[in-house]
């Protein structure tokens, strides 16, 4: 338990020693976020990685449509010491433009293509951000954009199923408990010969 | 006196025959179904009870198979997204006639509770034809069971004729898929 808090501090200590924190949170006792500039995520993530920070654990991003912000989080961890780092950096929503970090850690390619997909946001240096990869022959904004609406897409792309009438356990007319219950007793006597209880 | 043993010869049409044989190849085909398991979405766990010495699948001459072109039965368990449909129809259409498909759970009958998703299919049987549908989120291995009984007594009747449905009906089937997946021709780096 001590252990694991020294090693936030010290994560706290080298982050705000290489760039300009803008918000701390400390999520629970081996994982902690900081927000940063979009400019200054490859400097944070070079010098994690030369800390022993070497594994970019996941790539995604958050969509704020109120502040018209995408926040792009990359999680890192360590395997020296059990601390996962959360950088996350706010970007434009119209024009989302994330330089990649594919020189820094070249896992990062697949999760590039997955933002891409799923946000829309571009990754200049990313060879082929573009490709499809989850989605296929997708015709719609990206799906996890707040504004997107699935169950629109879905009564418009997929007929559903039309039932000619409303069958409901709680409707007084229904007898299918009852006949359950009967079907029951009747497999009950079954069972003992067909003798009466 | 004429013996018992001898039956005269009758004439049989051609049609006749082939009817006479068909019921011959639906009772061979009845009791030994291979299943070609699908396992797309969470229905799959109620598989291995239904196969394993619990209820025993095999004493039904039903067992799982490799490949689309040694199946009898298509089961498709659980949901499908768009991705896996695309799949889907492309093992269907490998598969040797006379070829059944069994759904398993309620999502391939309306949905279920991903009836909202931009991802996955609403209804099956738009797409391809489905002879056997086993309601249930998820059906317990009894009624998974009970399925294949109606799917042999379907066999037995001749109303599980999917197969020839997708024949008959292919360019409507075939608009359905276009129109949910705009193309079935997989894309992707893996197939180029």
């Amino acid at each position: 338990m001590m252990n694991s808090m020294n090693n936030i501090k010290e994560v706290e200590d080298l982050v705000n020693k290489t760039v300009k924190v803008l918000k701390t949170e400390n999520i629970d006792k081996n994982q902690v976020a900081f927000e940063i500039e979009k400019l200054e995520v490859h400097l944070l993530l070079m010098v994690l990685k030369s800390s022993g920070w070497i594994q970019l654990s996941y790539l995604s991003a958050v969509d704020w449509p109120d502040e018209n912000k995408f926040e792009v989080v990359y999680i890192v961890f360590n395997w020296e010491k059990p601390v996962y780092v959360q950088v996350r950096t706010k970007i434009d929503r119209e024009d989302p433009v994330m330089e990649s970090i594919l020189p820094i850690f070249p896992g990062a390619k697949y999760y590039e293509r997955e933002a891409h997909e799923f946000f829309g946001i571009t990754f200049p240096g990313n060879p082929d951000y573009e490709k499809q990869l989850i989605l296929e022959n997708w015709d719609d904004i990206p799906p996890l954009r707040k504004d997107f609406d699935p169950s629109a897409y879905s009564a418009r792309k997929f007929p559903s199923r039309e039932y000619p009438q409303d069958f409901s356990v709680k409707d007084p007319n229904n007898k299918t408990l009852e006949k359950t219950e009967e079907r029951k007793k009747r497999a009950k006597a079954l069972r003992v010969g067909g003798k009466k209880q | 006196m004429l013996s018992t043993k001898y039956t005269e010869k009758t004439k049989l049409t051609k049609d006749e025959i082939d009817r006479k044989w068909w019921e011959v190849g639906d009772y061979f085909r009845r009791n030994s179904l291979w299943l070609l398991m699908y396992c797309t979405g969470c229905c799959a766990i109620e598989l291995p009870p239904s196969m394993t010495s619990a209820y025993d699948m095999e004493r039904l001459g039903m067992g799982p198979m490799a490949t689309p072109r040694q199946a009898d039965i298509l089961l498709v368990s659980g949901y499908l997204s768009l991705k896996t449909l695309r799949r889907l129809i492309y093992t269907y259409e490998q598969m040797s006639e006379p070829k059944y498909v069994v759904g398993l759970g309620s999502c391939p009958i309306n949905g279920g509770i991903y009836h909202d998703l931009h991802a996955v299919i609403n209804q099956l049987d738009q797409y391809i034809p489905v002879d056997v549908y086993v309601a249930g989120c998820m059906p317990n291995p009894e009624s998974v069971l009970n399925g294949f009984v109606d799917l042999m007594e379907g066999i037995k009747n001749k109303t599980a004729n999917g197969w020839k449905k997708y024949r008959d009906n292919n360019e409507w089937y075939k608009q359905n898929q276009k129109d949910a997946l705009g193309e079935v021709i997989i894309h992707d780096e893996f197939h180029e």
